[in-house]
């Protein structure tokens, strides 16, 4: 891993041991709240905002750019674009049983509208909201890009920030 | 009791936000925000209002705080000789004019906490139907999920576009392709 300047990361024992055990806690306690927000307390999105935090622990303690390269951007788009997609899905396939958007009672499943709107939050709200966290923080952890800068000003463009 | 404590969170909620706005220093007004936050979140939690509160904490107190604590290690510090920010005066007459309205005008106006003659009881045709007819009607215990995911699915759908217009135009504007 090279180190420029600029970069403040420390990798520090402290901090990646306590991350390592507080992590798996964290990602139990957002999937506990998904799972049971139509019964207490919570549900999609703040769950979904909990699971997110968990990337953004993992990367605090072994630094932004590394966990850049190891998640996958087809993860993070795909718990996005996946997420809308799951949810406009669940309330088209009611619409296409003739009834209205989200009418759960149509779906095709046992329980239809206890298990509607669990589907919708932890599939549709739990994974935008998580994969909108991580993708926030990425996208913000690294600034402006150089490359897809057009104009061709690329000396601010590696630490970012000082053009606006 | 219950006044003394909500009469302490108010205080500490309404410091950390005067303090939020006067800080000089960047870092200093972000965590000053931070345990604003966590006191609202503490707030909603008192009044009743868990899922609002777990809200506020997760992604108050949580998610904008890391985001502004890497804004700020993205973007260059300004040199910090005073303290607290200078007080500017017609932004203050203005801000405090807004205040003392809302204050004397709209304040004394809001129902008490838990008051039956608060609108949400006084009209209680449509809550009391969400509170009787929930469990029968979806399954689900939680009032506050059901209405969100059921009886107004439609405008849960728009605010989850919402968030993913969010992620789409951050990248738009950060001039990037991909997320990581």
């Amino acid at each position: 891993m090279s180190r420029n300047d600029e970069e403040t990361y420390v990798e520090s024992q402290v901090i990646m041991s306590t991350v390592k055990i507080v992590t798996p806690f964290v990602l139990t306690y957002g999937l506990f709240i998904t799972f049971h927000g139509a019964d207490a307390p919570g549900g999609g999105f703040q769950g979904g905002a909990v699971i997110g935090t968990v990337i953004l622990m993992i990367a605090f303690a072994f630094g932004i750019e590394p966990t850049r390269q190891w998640l996958d951007n087809r993860v993070v788009v795909g718990l996005i674009a996946g997420g809308v997609a799951a949810f406009g899905l669940i309330g088209l396939v009611s619409m296409a049983r003739g009834g209205a958007f989200l009418e759960y009672r149509l779906l095709p499943i046992h329980h239809p509208v206890k298990y509607g709107i669990e589907g919708v939050e932890i599939l549709g709200i739990a994974a935008i909201v998580s994969g909108a966290v991580i993708a926030l923080f990425f996208v913000m952890g690294a600034g402006f890009a150089t490359s897809a800068i057009v104009e061709g000003d690329s000396e601010t463009a590696v630490d970012g920030g000082e053009r606006e | 009791m219950s006044d003394l404590v909500v009469a302490t969170l108010v205080a500490f909620v309404l410091l950390t936000a005067l303090t939020t706005a006067l800080f000089r220093d960047v870092l200093s007004a972000i965590i000053v925000f931070a345990a604003y936050s966590l006191g609202m979140a503490l707030l909603y939690t008192y009044l009743l209002a868990p899922d609002v509160g777990l809200t506020e904490a997760a992604i108050g107190a949580g998610v904008t705080t890391i985001l502004l604590l890497l804004t700020i290690a993205k973007t260059v510090r300004p040199s910090t000789d005073a303290l607290f920010e200078r007080i500017d005066v017609p932004a203050l007459v203005v801000v405090g004019a807004f205040a003392l309205v809302l204050g004397v005008l709209a304040l004394p106006e809001m129902p008490a906490i838990g008051s039956e003659q608060a609108p949400v009881w006084a009209n209680p045709d449509v809550t009391q139907y969400y509170l009787e007819n929930t469990y029968d009607e979806t399954g689900v215990t939680n009032t506050v999920a059901a209405v969100l995911a059921a009886y107004r699915g439609f405008d849960t759908f728009g605010e989850a576009v919402v968030v993913f217009g969010a992620a789409v135009a951050v990248m738009v504007v950060l001039h990037r392709e991909a997320f990581t």
